[in-house]
Formats: C-alpha cells, sequence, structure tokens
C-alpha cells in the first residue's frame, strides 16, 4: 500500500508533525503573550509580549504549513538576539535564558521547513 | 542611634570623638601591656606572657566578679597583679590550633612546601570516616560545617552530633572517641558543630589529666571539656566534665538554644554565646554571652545587655536572663593581649519586626561588642545595621590584623566582615573604624514601623562585597518563560534597592539576602602580601510578613516532635509569636525551576588589598556541575558562581584552598591571579573550613566535606586530607 503523503497530489492539507510543532508552539506562545501582557501592565518590558504574538502567528502559519512560519521566526529570533544584546552584552550566563532556548526551536524549526510550503509553491511540489 | 555602652570604667576610659555619629563606640579599657604589639603574622603572640602563679584567683573567679571595680588594676598597674594574666598563644604552622588557625583567626598558614607550581600533584593522602550521619529524625538536617584543630600530632574535631574524635593527623586513624550522646531533637536548624577550642591550664602540672583539654559547646547547650590526649571528661570541670548551658536560659525547650560554634577562650574564660532558633518568638531564650572558667567551668561572668548588673553572676533563682535578646551564634575572637573578646552579635530573636524591642535590643542587635574578660563588661561596640529586619546577623569570625596606617606603623585593628558586604577595620582598643564609614539614608521606611525603623544605615566606604541594586533585567531562568515569570514577581515585589523595608501586602526583595555577604566561614588574611581573600554570596531573598490569619508553623515549644521545623531554609513560615507578624523567607528567590530568578554569578571570591581597600582580583566561585532546573545536575564543568558556605586558608607559599560552593569541588586557588590550579571532587558538600598542618615534614590540606541540608549538597562523614606524592 503506497501511504497517501508520498504521492504530492494527495498530499493532505495537514501533517501531524507540522500540527504537532504548531501546538508546541502555541504553547510556548501563548504564555508569552499572556504573562508579557501582564509585564506590560506591570511596567516591565515588552520583549515576552511581543515575541510571544510571534510565536503564535508562527504557530498558526505552521498549522497552515506556510513557510511565512520559518521566515518570521527567524525575525523573532533575531529580533531576541538584538533585544537581548541591548540588554546585557555579551554577559556570557545573562543570554542563556534570552537565547538558548529561542535558537533551539530555531534549529527544530528549520527540520519542518521540508514539510513546508512557499506561498508560490504550494501544492505544486 | 548611638549603642554607647555606658562608659563602666570611667577611670580608664577616654572619649573620643567619631566620624560617623551612629556608630558611637566607647574606647576600651587600656590597659598596660608588657607585651609587643603583636605581629599579627606568622607567629603572632608567642611572646611568653607574665608567669602564671597569679592565677589563684582563678580558682575562686565569683569572688572576684562579685567585685568587679576591686578586682580592677589601676591604670599605670602590671598585668600581673590583674585577676587572669596573658599567656601565651600558640602559633600556627605545624599545628592548627586555633579554628581560625592562629589566635587572630587569620586562616593563614606559613606553611610552603605546596606551591602554585607542585599543587597540580596534590594527591589525597587519607580519608576518615567520624561515623556520625544522620539517623531517623535527623534526615535532612545535617549541615556539620566541622574543622578540625590540628595539636601535636593529632587532629581533634566534633562532628555534627558534637562527638569528640582525635584522629592521628598523619594517617587518619583514630585516637580515642568520645560520644556526646546528643538526641535528635536538639537539632535547631542543622546539625551543626562548627568546632572545637583547646586549653592549656597553666597551673596544672604537665602530667595531670586535661592540662590539655579541648572544650566544645554541644547543640543541646553544654559545654564539655576533655582530656586531649585521652578524650576521658575532664573531672576538674563543671560536673563531670560538663556544664549546663540551661541554667538561667529557662524552660527547656530541645533544638531552641544551642551551641554551634566554638568558644572563645581568652586568659583562661571560655566565652560562649549560643544559636536561639530563629523567629520563634518575642520570648525565647536570652542571647546572654557567658564566660566560664576553662578549668573550673564555673560561671565567671555573663554579659545579659538587659540585665547586664543584675546577672551578671548568674539571675536569681527561678528567674532568667533576659529573654529574647539578641545572641551570638557564630565564633568570638580572643585577644589575649587586651584581654577583650569581640562578638559578632546577632539580632533578637524576632528578626524582621522591631517595634516590640527594648532599647538595649536596639543598641547591641548586630553590632560587634568587645567584652572585657576580666571585668565582663563591654568595653566598647560597633553597629552594623541600626534596627535590623533583615536578619543581617554578624555571621563572620572577626579577623585581628596590624592595619598598615600608612606611615610605616601598624595599629592593632580587627577586620569585621558583615553579610551586607561591608568589611570595616577597627582599632581593637577602642572599636573606632580605622577605615570611612559612611551613613546612608534607606530608601523608605515602609508603611508597617515606619518609626521602629531607622532612616539611615552604616556603609564601609573602604570596600564592599555587595553589588549595585537588582534590575528587571537581571533576572534569569533557563528559558524566556521563566524568566519572564521572575520579571513579573520583580515587578509585584516591593523592591526599593538595599534596604528596603518588609511588607506583607506584597512580597519584598531583600537583597543581599541573610546568606551574605560574608557568613560563618568568615575572611582569610595574608599579612605577608597584604591581602584580605573573601569569599562571599551575591543572592537576593524574596520575603513577606504573615499575618496571623495565614498558616504559619506553630512555635518551637508547641511542636510536638521538635524536629520538623528543623531542615527547612530559616524563616520559611516562621511564627514570630508576639510580633503581629510572622516571616515567609525565599531564600535565594528561587523560581518554580528550583533556581534563583537572579542572575548568576551567586558567590564570588575577592582579593583585597589592605592598604587600599580596592579589589586586587574578584572571580566567580564554582561551577555549574551539580546545578541544573529541578535539581537535575548538569554537569557542565563551567565556572557559574554558586552560593558558598565556609572560608578559606591563605598558605605563604602563595594558595588559596576552598571547597564552600555548592559543586562538591575543593579547589586551590593562585593568590596572586584568583585563577583555580588545581581541584578534586569531594563525596560530599565542602561547606567547612579546610585546615593545613605538617607532620614529619610533609604539609597536608585537610577540609572535612560534611554537606549542608539547606545548601543541598550532599552529606558525608568524611574528613579528606591531601599532599603531595613522595617522590
Amino acid at each position: 500500500m503506497v501511504a497517501p503523503s508520498t504521492s504530492p497530489h494527495a498530499r493532505p492539507r495537514t501533517h501531524w508533525a507540522t500540527t504537532l510543532i504548531a501546538i508546541v508552539v502555541a504553547l510556548l506562545g501563548l504564555p508569552l503573550l499572556g504573562l508579557g501582557a501582564w509585564l506590560i501592565v506591570l511596567g516591565g518590558s515588552w520583549y515576552y509580549a511581543l515575541a510571544g504574538l510571534g510565536l503564535v502567528i508562527v504557530a498558526a502559519l505552521l498549522a497552515r504549513r506556510s513557510m511565512a512560519a520559518i521566515w518570521l521566526y527567524l525575525l523573532v529570533w533575531l529580533a531576541t538576539l538584538g533585544w537581548a544584546y541591548w540588554e546585557v552584552g555579551l554577559d556570557y550566563w545573562a543570554q542563556v535564558p534570552r537565547v538558548v532556548a529561542p535558537t533551539i526551536l530555531l534549529v527544530i524549526l528549520l527540520l519542518f521547513t521540508p514539510l513546508l510550503s512557499g506561498r508560490k509553491t504550494e501544492g505544486a511540489r | 542611634m548611638p549603642v554607647s555602652p555606658k562608659p563602666l570604667l570611667a577611670a580608664l576610659l577616654v572619649s573620643s570623638a567619631l566620624t560617623a555619629p551612629a556608630l558611637a563606640q566607647a574606647p576600651a579599657e587600656t590597659t598596660p601591656d608588657p607585651l609587643p604589639a603583636a605581629t599579627g603574622t606568622t607567629t603572632p603572640e608567642a611572646t611568653p606572657a607574665v608567669d602564671a602563679d597569679t592565677d589563684d584567683a582563678a580558682g575562686a573567679p565569683e569572688d572576684e566578679i562579685a567585685a568587679p571595680t576591686a578586682a580592677e588594676p589601676d591604670p599605670g598597674t602590671q598585668p600581673q597583679q590583674s585577676a587572669r594574666a596573658p599567656q601565651p598563644q600558640p602559633a600556627v604552622g605545624t599545628d592548627w590550633p586555633f579554628w581560625g588557625g592562629d589566635a587572630n583567626a587569620q586562616r593563614y598558614s606559613p606553611l610552603d612546601q605546596i606551591t602554585p607550581q607542585n599543587v597540580g600533584r596534590l594527591e589525597k593522602a587519607w580519608t576518615f570516616h567520624t561515623g556520625d550521619l544522620p539517623t531517623g529524625s535527623a534526615a535532612g538536617k545535617y549541615s556539620p560545617e566541622v574543622t578540625p584543630l590540628k595539636i601535636g600530632d593529632n587532629l581533634v574535631m566534633c562532628t555534627a552530633m558534637n562527638n569528640l574524635i582525635s584522629v592521628n593527623a598523619a594517617t587518619g586513624e583514630k585516637n580515642w572517641e568520645f560520644d556526646a550522646e546528643v538526641s535528635n531533637d536538639a537539632i535547631p536548624y542543622g546539625a551543626t558543630c562548627r568546632g572545637v577550642s583547646t586549653y592549656t591550664a597553666p597551673d596544672l602540672p604537665d602530667d595531670a589529666p586535661c592540662k590539655v583539654r579541648i572544650i566544645e559547646g554541644t547543640l543541646d547547650a553544654r559545654l564539655i571539656a576533655v582530656d586531649e590526649a585521652t578524650g576521658a571528661l575532664c573531672q576538674d570541670f563543671g560536673e563531670n566534665g560538663q556544664v549546663d548551658l540551661w541554667q538561667g536560659i529557662g524552660e527547656k525547650v530541645p533544638g531552641w538554644y544551642s551551641v554551634t560554634a566554638p568558644p572563645a577562650i581568652v586568659r583562661g574564660i571560655a566565652v560562649t554565646g549560643a544559636q536561639v532558633k530563629d523567629g520563634q518568638a518575642e520570648d525565647a531564650p536570652s542571647g546572654v554571652i557567658r564566660g566560664y572558667d576553662a578549668v573550673t567551668g564555673e560561671l565567671v561572668w555573663a554579659w545579659d545587655m538587659g540585665a547586664p548588673e543584675a546577672n551578671r553572676n548568674g539571675p536569681p533563682e527561678g528567674e532568667t536572663y533576659t529573654r529574647g535578646t539578641p545572641n551570638m551564634w557564630t565564633t568570638a575572637t580572643a585577644d589575649e593581649e587586651l584581654g577583650l573578646v569581640y562578638l559578632p552579635m546577632g539580632n533578637s530573636s524576632v528578626d524582621y519586626w522591631a517595634s516590640n524591642r527594648a532599647d538595649y535590643e536596639h543598641d547591641w542587635s548586630t553590632s560587634l561588642v568587645a567584652i572585657d574578660v576580666t571585668t565582663g563588661e563591654p568595653a566598647w561596640s560597633f553597629q552594623t545595621v541600626h534596627r535590623d529586619v533583615w536578619d543581617y546577623d554578624l555571621g563572620s569570625q572577626v579577623t585581628l590584623i596590624d592595619y598598615p596606617n600608612g606611615d610605616g606603623s601598624t595599629t592593632p585593628a580587627i577586620i569585621l566582615p558583615s553579610k551586607q558586604g561591608d568589611i570595616y577595620i577597627l582599632d581593637r582598643a577602642t572599636g573606632e573604624a580605622l577605615t570611612p564609614v559612611g551613613e546612608i539614608a534607606v530608601p523608605s521606611r515602609g508603611d508597617l514601623e515606619p518609626e521602629a525603623l531607622s532612616a539611615t544605615q552604616p556603609v564601609s566606604e573602604w570596600h564592599t562585597l555587595r553589588k549595585p541594586d537588582l534590575e528587571e533585567k537581571d533576572m534569569w531562568g533557563f528559558s524566556p518563560i521563566d524568566q519572564l515569570w521572575c520579571r513579573i514577581q520583580f515587578a509585584r515585589a516591593r523592591y526599593e534597592g538595599f534596604y528596603t523595608p518588609p511588607t506583607t501586602e506584597t512580597r519584598w526583595i531583600q537583597y543581599p539576602g541573610y546568606n551574605g555577604g560574608s557568613d560563618w566561614g568568615s575572611i582569610a588574611y595574608d599579612p605577608e602580601r597584604g591581602l584580605i581573600i573573601a569569599n562571599y554570596n551575591d543572592i537576593p531573598n524574596y520575603n513577606r510578613l504573615i499575618p496571623r490569619d495565614e498558616p504559619l508553623a506553630p512555635p518551637i515549644y508547641e511542636q510536638t516532635d521538635g524536629g520538623d521545623a528543623g531542615g527547612k531554609a530559616e524563616g520559611a513560615g516562621d511564627p514570630q509569636v508576639g510580633a503581629p507578624y510572622g516571616i515567609s523567607v525565599n531564600a535565594g528567590w528561587r523560581n518554580f525551576t528550583g533556581i534563583p530568578c537572579t542572575s548568576p554569578p551567586y558567590g564570588g571570591i575577592r582579593a583585597i588589598d589592605i592598604n587600599t581597600g580596592e579589589t586586587v582580583w574578584d572571580t566567580p566561585i564554582g561551577t555549574a556541575r551539580r546545578n541544573g532546573p529541578w535539581g537535575i545536575k548538569s554537569y557542565l564543568p563551567f565556572k557559574i558562581g554558586t552560593p558558598n558556605n565556609g572560608g578559606s586558608v591563605i598558605t605563604k607559599s602563595g594558595l588559596i584552598f576552598i571547597g564552600a560552593a555548592t559543586d562538591n569541588l575543593f579547589r586551590a586557588i593562585d593568590t596572586a591571579t584568583g585563577e583555580t590550579l588545581w581541584s578534586d571532587v569531594l563525596n560530599g558538600g565542602g561547606q567547612a573550613n579546610p585546615i593545613t598542618y605538617e607532620v614529619d615534614g610533609e604539609q597536608y590540606v585537610l577540609i572535612a566535606p560534611g554537606g549542608h541540608h539547606f545548601m543541598e549538597t550532599e552529606v558525608t562523614d568524611e574528613v579528606v586530607a591531601y599532599k603531595l606524592p613522595r617522590d
């Protein structure tokens, strides 16, 4: 029996792996967005809510298997690097919570690029 | 807020002006001193003193202190006429005769066989097991912190539960053991015995039993004296070699009143305070300081700040020393020449509420107090916190040095470190600061008891280990999510910087936390290089005063199992009976992953130039190998800077030996650079001060890695000695 997913023409609109990663990214993004909004109300940094919002949108794009998810996450990741450097410079230990987890997520998302489709080529593979 | 005791020996006192208005001191008795000023270096106070045959009064100390003024020498008389003459003090080197190394507590050894060049070849010589490990209800409450003494051929030490053991210093073989039979319910906060003291009785014949004796204070509040040679109880001391320190304290509640530090022995008087378990009640055991004749065990004097005259010889039958007063749980330093003992006092029994304290508590709390042991009266004091509501007890033993005045001369001085990180240098005779002391305005006095708190606090303008105030960006975590959670906690807490007042509506951030700065491990001093070596903590606490309608632990005297309250962090739900609030302390301010909310390093070690007060080097201490989220060991070999407890030893050859950090490493650091040159993995936490000594021409370095429940390191019963391999 040939699995339906091996045929580009029979490819379903979703894939279990992209659905899973979309859920994971949403579960990371929603607390950042929610708690980050609370932090803004408390007068603290805006980074977390904005990053959380970015992740929620990334999750939605992943669920739609859109390559835009990767590009948006790259933007979030680069912004994170810039913000982290602005806050604590090159302090090695201070960078750990700011860049390690987002970079691990970047690597994981990049592994998903074969399962995603760019807008122009959607449905063509 | 002057804290000066009223001059008690007016004829001997000279008034002096003070640079810091709130730090008043009265100058000390200026007893004429036949001894040359101690060099404070490698053979301190080894000068032979006057003959000891004037010590008859030692046999009848009660008579002497019954009429203290009569016993006082007139100005200008020779000290031979005083009741107790200074005795020569043993030198550090081959031996390690005092808890702090030498009589000056410098933790400096003139040994130089182990050098920066060969320390890499250091290896284990032997490991001794004391056999004292937690049983039953003592589980999770062990923090032995023990530092042995080395005298002659032997090491003498106590164990966590106060058993006394003598061990051959070259082989680690046991000579004798004395079982103190301390029961588990006597454990206050942790089962700790930092060390013992030794005393050579000058009037006893050389072959008399207990000519050289070991004296310890115990968790169940006894002073015990045993023969150094045999471990047999000294029959001339107290009753069957023991003195009951519960006398005059009041109702005996095991674990509420415990001795964890070695007594300071000055002119034949063993001086001890006690740890009064924090935060239980205002009506708590007294913080009285008592001096006992080191030969007979008789009470020579008591210093009860609430009733200094009335209770000097002990309270009347049926009464107690003044309850709830500031105590001294750490190690005092003896000044044999001046006849003073320097007491680093803690806070009142209820640490986080000031309104119900008496004036004398305000005056003496969290001060270094010099007591004239010949009279039992205070000579001077120096306060490091006014109206302490942060549990900033003075935790470090003070170190005696000859402070360079800058013109080639020196002044006999004291290095006083504090939990806030401030390092003060004081004149031993007068208590006057020799380095600049400032008085800063606190950010506010809060809403709860503003009138009871001080508007200003002292700081050292010479040197502080304290870092700048926290900011939101100092919050840490392993991921953005726990870091964000800590930022929210930061934003919701009351925090106005150093000395933020306690609150109950929200948490408040106390930074530095109650572990220091400098704690009981104290600092070390290299007199040849002129360096202070200070390891320190750099971590906040996250506190809240808890109203009575919220759950609090019952006070210790209402606990059916007295053991329940031990082990956990101090202040984690303590009732503070008598105050309107209990206290909740999140020590180290740890988030849901168990790691601190603030950024590392959490601890460091620093070299400070004694001439300038400037930092020579400063580096984090402790790697991440044993640390990680949810207690998972990361095995990362990177230096992160962990919380640390326990001091260091400096050798003449230019090495610093220290465990202390929570990575269970014992390491040798280059005194010149701060670089770690050698380390070895211990089986337990190295939360104890190491020592170094020599046997048969070989230098040993030793640490007892007993672990620590609060520092969350493995508990062992090991004592480990290292030396260079024989070529």
